[in-house]
């Protein structure tokens, strides 16, 4: 028992410290950037690579997030209720809709983007004696209300003795049953598997399935990474940004794609629309997370800012080089129609 | 006037405080489910406890899984304040790890290997018997 009190303790320490330890590197494996074969990356070390939650990172993923409020405060499943009017002055009004940004910000918050969690092994002991007493196995939850579900005790003895901690899939589905959470199934909902994802998307719902993975899986866990990869390759192919644009999955997606490097249908999309603001910033953004990339390096050495990092970044590393460059003709012809006129 | 009665527990001539397994939902026929309960030694198995300490269900699930939860810090409380557990509680208790294992576990696990073990032996003399039964006839 005291065993179990000093073994829990130092579990307790030890998870704080993995927690510490995964904010500050939390990090997408070099399995994913080798996808890019352009940048000539060799070892990067950790410190140095940006990672989601850095606030420069974040802020320029805000901004090219957008701040649509028609789209955000779109009406959304509630309880009816009879629509209220109120007479307001122009200085109301402008409160008002300043209220309302505020609020569209905290509803756009990003969720988080973590690596896969790594599966659990641990055996606490072995014990042949009982092999074969019993049919099934004994799963033990601890139900104490103040520990935090990483931390909760789930073991379970095996059929042959084995006293071993539970592994992720059988946490998340104990957790539910005994600190359930809202929206969230036992067994996952059957939208979630390869062909009905297809006609989900299909159906242009992506929105949606994201909102439920969201509700239904952790941030760490291998069904949520697999379900938003799928999702965002699908977006990705058929040049469907602008569902995400102004929810808070848009910067999850950017930052996926700029780590498999395939910004430029993004880019061309973003060009379409006349966001080159955005499109500044996603190329800045780019060369902040790949930094050995040739693009990168030249414009760090011309120390470039606007339209020419696009230029350099349309000449270097794109594969759609063509249609960026028109585009950039095309805003200099407008700017320069401006200042003349 | 408050009637307090239900919230001051009646205080037992010599009786302690056990931590034990009581039937919930007993009107449902052939369903068990226990509570793990802290209760006093002479208060019937069902009726009032102190307080809920965890639940036991006996009948496994589509997993294969038999669900037992414990709140092992009201647990050590109550041990703490001198709580016997009862025999299949601490049996439970030692198959989770939080206790030792029970005595009784290893004697039942160590008769049911010596039944098997006889059943074996005995099947595989009684088919010696018929092989040389059919060789004699032969």
């Amino acid at each position: 028992m005291a065993a179990l009190g000093a073994a829990r303790c130092l579990f307790r320490s030890h998870s704080r410290v993995k927690n510490v330890q995964k904010s500050k590197h939390m990090l997408v494996k070099c399995g994913a950037r080798t996808l890019c074969s352009g940048t000539k990356d060799t070892a990067l070390s950790d410190d140095a690579k940006p990672q989601f939650t850095d606030p420069s990172v974040q802020d320029i993923l805000t901004r090219i997030t957008g701040l649509d409020l028609q789209k955000v405060f779109r009406p959304i499943k509630q309880e009816l209720k009879p629509p209220t009017y109120k007479l307001m002055t122009d200085e109301q009004l402008e409160q008002a809709t300043e209220l309302a940004t505020e609020q569209a910000k905290k509803l756009l918050k990003m969720p988080p983007v973590l690596q896969e969690r790594k599966p659990i092994y641990d055996v606490l002991s072995v014990d042949k004696i009982l092999a074969g007493t019993d049919t099934a196995k004994y799963v033990f939850t601890d139900i104490t209300y103040n520990i935090p579900h990483r931390e909760r005790f789930i073991v379970v003895r095996e059929t042959d003795g084995t006293l071993r901690k539970a592994n992720w899939e059988e946490r998340d589905r104990l957790i539910q049953v005994y600190f359930p959470k809202e929206g969230r199934k036992l067994t996952a909902p059957l939208i979630f598997k390869e062909e009905n994802l297809k006609m989900v998307f299909s159906q242009d719902r992506h929105e949606d399935v994201l909102d439920l993975c969201l509700v239904q899986f952790e941030p760490d866990s291998s069904e949520y990474i697999r379900v938003h990869a799928a999702t965002y390759e699908d977006l990705d192919k058929h040049g469907k940004y602008e569902l995400l644009r102004s929810t808070r999955h848009f910067g999850g997606m950017a930052w996926y794609l700029l780590n498999a490097c395939r910004v430029d249908g993004l880019l061309v999309d973003m060009l379409k629309k006349e966001l080159l603001q955005d499109a500044v910033s996603l190329v800045s953004l780019f060369h902040m997370v790949h930094p050995h990339s040739e693009s990168a390096q030249e414009a760090a050495n011309q120390q470039a800012t606007g339209t020419d990092l696009l230029k350099i970044y349309a000449q270097k590393d794109s594969q759609r080089s063509g249609y960026i460059e028109l585009a950039l003709q095309a805003f200099e012809q407008l700017d320069a129609k401006s200042s003349a006129a | 006037m408050v009637h307090l009665s239900s919230f001051l527990l009646k205080n037992y001539h010599g009786g302690y405080v056990v931590i034990r397994l009581a039937l919930a939902g007993h009107k449902q026929a052939n369903r068990p489910f226990y509570r793990i309960v802290a209760a006093y030694n002479k208060r019937a198995r069902d009726s009032k406890y102190i307080e809920q300490l965890g639940t036991y269900d006996p009948l496994p699930n589509i997993y294969n899984e038999k669900l037992v939860s414990f709140n092992f810090d009201r647990i050590k409380y109550w041990i703490g304040c001198g709580a016997h557990p009862t025999q299949s509680a601490a049996k439970l208790l030692g198959l989770a790890g939080f206790f030792p294992l029970h005595p009784m576990t290893i004697t039942v696990a160590e008769r049911q290997r010596a039944q098997t073990l006889q059943a074996e032996t005995s099947t595989a003399e009684e088919d010696m018997r018929e092989q040389s039964q059919k060789e004699a006839d032969v």
